[in-house]
């Protein structure tokens, strides 16, 4: 992956660069221990946990990577309006949007076989998701409205939309809770590996490594970055601020509609509401960490998603609760933007 | 303030020769790694106008930030009056007697002239706050060094000449006896400049002292009695004006005997310019024969320009340039330079007006396509406009030609060709740095700078527009400007400068059109540059028949 990298400079910047991130997760896990042992738990009981969950079983392993599918599309689609300063923070809305019309596709058209059905539901989500954010990018390009207000509040929006569509239009009302029918069989994620997780990993995979293609190699991904780095400048030189914006705003959108596909055919089967989880928090702590380099991303989320599996752990066996994790994701975050401030302080000349 | 007349070396000093009333001695300054001030020595007698030349990063503004508090020496000693003093802060400054204009007026824009310079000094506030003691003692130091201002106007209405004298009259009403400015005649007409000049020779007549910074040498000759010329943090000389010449400044400044020689030319040239007044307007209709003459590779026809508040700040205004021609467009700042330079780039969209480069109507197009119709801008604010400050230089170098071919193949950015471009660019263009991957933000002045022309450049301009392109850069790098400029005309490049630099506009324009409220009100060709007749026309006094 190094080929990626822009110079043999980035890759001597980056060894350094690790040494805060490294000294940040440490500290996380050391005031977090202190916190766990203040409630009366066994600290080192409550990390081995976590932290070995995902890998001891294969479920563990199955259920760790299935949940970086989602933690990854979101961040990636944070991160890409992020490198031209602009922050999306609707990832759940688009997810929750790509859902709902992934379910609808897979439930009217639930006759037609897999060949039409699945890459129709998939397409269905992230068109979907990209217009959810449009509307936002929309605004934003034409009245000047903020995106951060605007993609907050669509979420709220499409909270709506899901609670009308799983308890109104396709309810099951055996489910007890806002869920709809199941899709047909054509729109599942056929399984795939030993031991078997749902075939929209492998999508994920191929569209983190484009994504990081596009951000850090193409012309667009250029463009971005220069608008990030200095609008004014960008625009002097010919790129068109407007365009990169919002392209980049649903650009994000799809990547968020496309997780919410794949939540349906790949893990639900069907619309539940709830189903955005706390992927949209742990989206931006992701994109965050990684300093918004969409290379660091998918390591990033991996890192979160064994987290996150091994939360439920640690409360069965060391009866802590498991928000204790995003306590824990909380502080690697805070020791990270402190390494910034204490960096700069040891780097700055004494006047 | 109590120091004023006290001060012994004051009282001793009559001229030159005297006793100095200001010694620094061996002052050292370091910013980390960075050693602004190496050992420094300097002293100032009393009635004198001590110049402190050399070029940007010389070290001249940090020595007087030493010695008016602004910054701690890590080392050597000020002497005032034969006593030794310690300056912590601006406050202790003033209190002996020192005092510092700044580049940067500080100044309240809605507070009227007397109470910006009163502000901070104690005031009678009892019932209210009186100033008339205040503005008595303002028109008596306004009269006595031909500062005149008028107390009661708020500063937001004044030139920036006018501020200037403001700022002077703010430090001698707090009884400064050393008065320091820092590079005064930035933006001011050459009338300004003479008024200026008149009010130090009357404060120094006084007994007082003025330390006049500046990089002009012309401007040195003009006013100052004592130069002391520094470069790299050193010290390299102290000498009488009557002892030295333009040319020896040069090489002092520059340590460069090749260079110097050119700068010392141009200088001559410019004196030359300025004397010419006579002649100057013998042939007024001469540009408008010229200009029909020939075919204009670049033709402005009525352009209307708005500024960003939707305000008309160029009016209907027609240039036309000729392959290889430079026009000079002159004005002081803010009389639609700005927003002249930002259409003719491409960049503002028109408000009216036709636009051709080599035949090509650009008006209403993208600013891409005018950058590949051969349209190249080198702004004025390099770090606002020019830079993506934390991207690599190669990054830099290849902003606004990614989707060229050069750079770009089936969309993806070719960087080992971005690469190989940087190297041979940053040798041909001498840009210092760590290397080609240094973030430009960490660059100089003078090296950011030699890197947008170094991309202005790569893509073979038609039309080059460049806004105040030498403004803050150091002598060496202003040549390399110049010369640059020379080479693109004489593969005819038509250039477009726009410059509040009188200097540089005789130096290198073939014509020059004068800018004021946003329409040209004179014209004139190389040969017939008078700067007192343009400094007119500059301030708007001097209507054209």
């Amino acid at each position: 992956m190094t080929t990626l990298t822009l110079s043999p400079g980035t890759v001597r910047a980056g060894a350094s660069r690790a040494v805060p991130y490294v000294i940040a997760v440490l500290l996380a896990f050391l005031v977090s221990g202190v916190l766990i042992a203040i409630l009366g738990h066994d600290p080192v009981e409550a990390f081995r946990a976590i932290l070995t969950s995902s890998f001891k079983s294969s479920f563990g392993f199955v259920e760790t990577v299935q949940k970086w599918v989602p933690l990854v599309l979101l961040a990636l689609g944070f991160t890409i309006p992020l490198a031209a300063g602009k922050y999306n923070i609707g990832g759940e809305g688009q997810l929750l949007v790509g859902a709902t019309a992934a379910a609808g596709v897979g439930i009217i058209f639930a006759d037609l076989p897999m060949v039409v059905l699945l890459p129709a539901i998939l397409l269905a989500g992230v068109i979907a998701g990209a217009f959810w954010a449009g509307i936002a990018a929309w605004l934003m390009d034409r009245f000047g409205v903020s995106e951060i207000l605007s993609t907050v509040l669509l979420n709220f929006i499409s909270f709506g939309i899901v609670d009308y569509v799983a308890s109104e239009v396709w309810s099951d009302p055996a489910a007890g809770h806002p869920t709809t029918i199941p899709v047909g069989d054509g729109a599942l994620l056929p399984l795939i590996g030993n031991p078997s997780m749902h075939s929209g990993v492998l999508l994920a995979v191929l569209v983190a490594a484009g994504t990081v293609m596009v951000m850090k190699r193409s012309v667009a991904g250029f463009e971005l970055s220069a608008v990030g780095a200095n609008a004014r400048a960008a625009q002097v030189h010919g790129i068109r601020i407007g365009r990169i914006v919002v392209g980049a705003l649903v650009t994000g959108g799809a990547l968020g509609g496309f997780a919410g596909a794949v939540e349906v055919a790949g893990i639900h089967g069907k619309l539940i509401e709830g189903m955005q989880s706390n992927y949209l928090l742990l989206a931006i702590i992701i994109g965050l960490i990684a300093r918004g380099n969409a290379l660091a991303v998918p390591f990033v989320a991996f890192g979160i998603a064994v987290l996150e599996v091994g939360a439920s752990a640690m409360q069965r066996s060391a009866g802590v609760p498991s928000e204790m994790v995003l306590i824990v994701e909380a502080l690697i975050l805070f020791f990270l933007l402190l390494s910034d401030v204490v960096g700069s302080r040891l780097r700055r000349p004494q006047q | 303030m109590d120091s004023d007349l006290s001060s012994p070396g004051v009282m001793a000093g009559t001229g030159g020769a005297g006793h100095p009333v200001l010694e620094m001695a061996g002052i050292r300054k370091t910013f980390g790694p960075v050693v602004a001030l190496d050992g420094v020595d300097f002293a100032v007698g009393a009635s004198e106008v001590h110049g402190l030349i050399g070029g940007n990063g010389a070290g001249k503004t940090t020595l007087m930030n030493v010695l008016y508090g602004l910054y701690k020496p890590d080392g050597g000693t000020v002497r005032l009056g034969g006593r030794e003093i310690v300056v912590r802060n601006p406050r202790d400054a003033i209190n002996h007697g020192i005092g510092m204009v700044h580049q940067n007026f500080l100044q309240v824009d809605s507070y009227t002239v007397a109470e910006n310079i009163v502000l901070g000094t104690p005031q009678p506030s009892f019932p209210a706050l009186n100033l008339r003691e205040a503005e008595a003692k303002i028109a008596d130091l306004a009269e006595r060094f031909g500062l005149k201002v008028e107390p009661r106007i708020p500063v937001q209405w004044l030139s920036v000449g006018i501020r200037q004298r403001v700022e002077i009259l703010k430090a001698l009403y707090r009884g400064a006896r050393i008065l320091v400015l820092d590079e005064p005649t930035t933006n001011l007409t050459p009338q300004e400049v003479d008024s200026l000049f008149g009010s130090l020779r009357a404060i120094v007549d006084e007994g007082m002292s003025v330390v006049f910074i500046t990089h002009k040498i012309r401007e040195t000759m003009a006013v100052c009695d004592e130069l002391t010329i520094m470069r790299d943090g050193l010290r390299v000389a102290t000498l009488h004006r009557r002892d030295t010449t333009t040319r020896d400044l040069a090489m002092l400044m520059v340590g460069d005997e090749q260079t110097a020689e050119r700068v010392a030319a141009v200088i001559g040239a410019d004196s030359a310019a300025i004397g010419a007044g006579s002649t100057a307007t013998e042939h007024p209709a001469a540009a408008a024969q010229l200009s029909e003459k020939v075919a204009p590779r670049v033709k402005v026809s009525g352009l209307n320009a708005d500024n960003d508040h939707g305000v008309r700040s160029v009016h209907d205004l027609d240039l036309g340039i000729t392959r290889g021609e430079v026009l000079g467009i002159a004005g002081v700042a803010g009389n639609g330079q700005a927003e002249l330079a930002e259409c003719l780039a491409g960049v503002r969209p028109l408000s009216g007006g036709e636009v051709d480069v080599d035949g090509e109507a650009l008006a209403g197009r993208l600013t891409a396509q005018w950058l590949a119709a051969g349209v190249a801008y080198v702004p004025e604010d390099r770090h606002r406009d020019g830079i993506l400050p934390g991207a690599s230089i190669i990054q830099n170098l290849v902003l606004g030609a990614q989707r060229s071919t050069r750079f770009s193949k089936h969309g993806l950015i070719d960087w080992p060709a971005a690469r190989r471009h940087a190297a041979e660019a940053m040798s041909a263009y001498s840009v210092k740095a760590s290397g080609a991957t240094a973030a430009a933000a960490t660059l100089s002045g003078g090296n950011i700078q030699r890197v947008i022309l170094a991309r202005a450049f790569a893509h073979k301009p038609g039309f080059l527009i460049f806004h105040n392109p030498t403004r803050g850069l150091d002598i060496a790098s202003t040549q390399f400007v110049y010369d640059r400029v020379r080479e693109a005309t004489a593969e005819g490049t038509s250039v477009l400068l726009l410059s509040e630099d009188l200097d540089e506009l005789t130096h290198l324009a073939d014509r020059i059109v004068v800018l004021y409220r946003g329409r040209v009100v004179a014209e004139r060709l190389r040969g017939a540059y008078d700067q007192y007749e343009l400094g007119r026309f500059m301030a708007g006094i001097v209507e054209e028949s």
